[in-house]
């Protein structure tokens, strides 16, 4: 049995790690922020915008500790150029179709490191001189392992084909690579991860709820006439029929080249609507093409002239996210 | 990741419809209704809540974007900021479900980018000028004036909820009134830059006239005075205020 003065890391030692630390989680919380903006789909919007807050306030503990460690305050200190280079790679993906390779990412790679190494830092750090250490560690482990719970409920939910399964997977297996080679967060411990089994109910960051907000929109109340027209619309386009096309424009409305060059790309299609609103009397719809071809949205303003509804603008928007399941 | 990022890269789900504040007010002029919804009935409530709604959301994305894009910023500023998009993110939640109390959704009115086009700002005290102190004292007079209508109403949900977040923003407008100061100091001409980009942020949102000093039954959007001076805004800044609104040219 060891003395109960015996301890694992210098205090310059300690000092270090405390610095590297800092630098995954600072990275983390800028990383996180910067995404909610390219991220389109509401769950996971919410979910970082919980964690970006946890994760400064991890990184500022970790940096208001070193004073107390004859260093200065809040520094950061990659271990390794390796680590840089995993944290380059983990920033790297801001495409809006992205968001499962984002929370991949920090969900199923750096958090699982983070909680299993500082694990490991408070099981081997010395009860009577480290407490100020180990209570940050033990925040932030109670903090990454309700984070990782939440954001694997948010991942099960956005993974909802094979393919996804397969990027989700692929995403992994390259940042753990990349980890690995890099010594991982301190760059001295074995690189390991954690599971977050003994997770705490959620603080502010139910995954569940998130969900439950992302789906809220089931139906539209659409009047019974122009729900009529949107379906005969929508079998007009993925029939490939321009006549039946226009029998909904107004006598006002001619579709610009962009919109009927892109039109030819619904034919053999299925149709649905995906979003509905309204300006007065005026209905503003999104309706949905996927085919053979690129997947088509086009955005319509309908007005009703009393007796029938007629499209009085309309244009092609892009699609930047996946359908709330 | 880019820094910062264009104003466009904006990321939305396919539900949510986004036009130009214009196209949507010049749209309900030529049906003859109020370019921006009034307080008087349900449903011009609902598309207020549903407008703070997608304000909220805008205002998290901004201040993530402000954590990412400022890495050589006080890190105290960059703690306000996270700070702040957890309160957004929040605020978020608390709109959507104040949607469904009112029997809405997300989505049922269209989507305006103005406040995160201000949130696009390249310098981080401008950023705060415009956003903190410009659009989230336009939160504190719209959430003062919901809160008392909802009062009014008889609605306890709605008033304690938006007044929860009412105190949040004079938090965020206060975190804005010290980081103008924090930012600038030295450099008289970054803070003369940084105020005239939340004068023109106030002279938009005052929208043609309609936020004014006055009753909150008797104007569409009426100054939160009390609320401002909490956040920081001196009475010199708040009088100005009021004048600039006075001269705003009818939409």
């Amino acid at each position: 049995m060891s003395h109960p003065l015996a301890g694992h890391l210098e205090v310059d030692d300690s000092a270090r790690t405390v610095r590297h630390y800092r630098y995954a989680v600072e990275r983390m919380t800028r990383i996180l922020g910067g995404w909610i903006a390219l991220t389109p789909e509401l769950s996971a919007k919410l979910l970082m915008g919980r964690h970006v807050w946890d994760n400064a306030q991890h990184a500022d503990a970790w940096g208001k500790r070193l004073p107390e460690l004859r260093a200065a305050a809040q520094v950061s200190e990659p271990a390794s150029a390796g680590l840089v280079a995993f944290m380059d790679a983990l920033e790297e993906a801001e495409a809006p179709g992205e968001t499962i390779e984002r929370l991949v990412a920090v969900y199923r790679v750096l958090k699982p490191h983070l909680l299993a190494t500082y694990e490991a830092h408070l099981a081997r750090a010395n009860a009577v001189y480290e407490p100020p250490t180990c209570r940050i560690l033990a925040r932030a482990i109670e903090d990454e392992r309700r984070h990782i719970t939440a954001g694997e409920t948010v991942l099960r939910h956005l993974l909802r084909s094979p393919e996804l399964e397969r990027r989700a997977h692929a995403r992994e297996v390259r940042l753990w690579t990349l980890l690995h080679a890099s010594g991982g967060v301190t760059g001295t411990e074995p690189v390991t991860r954690a599971s977050a089994e003994a997770a705490t109910a959620p603080l502010s960051d139910d995954a569940a709820e998130f969900i439950r907000l992302e789906r809220s929109t089931t139906e539209w109340r659409i009047a019974p006439e122009l729900a009529a027209a949107l379906a005969a619309l929508g079998e007009a386009l993925v029939a490939g029929d321009p006549t039946a096309v226009r029998r909904w424009l107004s006598a006002e409305t001619v579709p610009g080249p962009e919109v009927t060059a892109r039109l030819g790309d619904a034919r053999g299609g299925r149709h649905r609507v995906v979003a509905f609103a309204r300006v007065g009397a005026h209905r503003l719809v999104k309706l949905r093409i996927d085919g053979p071809a690129q997947p088509i949205t086009l955005l319509m303003r309908w007005v009703s002239d009393g007796a029938d509804w007629r499209i009085a603008a309309l244009e092609t928007v892009s699609a930047s996210a996946v359908q709330p399941a | 990741m880019e820094r910062p990022i264009a104003y466009d890269k904006l990321a939305r789900e396919d539900r949510l419809v986004r036009m130009r504040a214009r196209e949507v007010a010049q749209l309900k002029i030529d049906q003859g209704l109020p370019p921006f919804p009034d307080l008087l009935s349900p449903d011009a409530i609902k598309e207020r809540v549903h407008g703070i709604m997608v304000g909220e959301l805008q205002a998290m994305e901004g201040a993530g974007r402000t954590v990412y894009d400022f890495p050589d910023a006080p890190w105290e500023f960059t703690m306000d900021m996270a700070r702040q998009v957890w309160d957004e993110s929040r605020h978020v939640e608390i709109y959507v479900r104040l949607l469904e109390h009112l029997d809405g959704y997300i989505g049922e009115f269209p989507e305006t980018t103005i406040l995160w086009r201000c949130a696009c700002a390249e310098d981080a005290a401008a950023r705060v000028a415009g956003v903190n102190r410009g659009l989230e004292g336009l939160a504190c007079d719209v959430f003062n004036q919901l809160v008392h209508i909802a009062r009014k109403m008889g609605d306890p949900i709605l008033e304690r909820a938006v007044d929860y977040v009412l105190a949040d923003e004079i938090t965020h407008v206060r975190m804005g009134s010290k980081w103008l100061t924090r930012l600038t100091e030295g450099d008289p001409e970054r803070r003369r830059r940084a105020i005239e980009f939340q004068e023109t942020i106030d002279e938009r949102f005052n929208l043609g006239g309609i936020r004014r000093e006055g009753p909150h039954e008797m104007v569409p959007i009426s100054i939160a005075t009390e609320a401002r001076r909490e956040g920081g805004f001196t009475d010199e800044e708040i009088a100005r205020l009021i004048r600039t609104t006075q001269r705003s040219a009818v939409y």
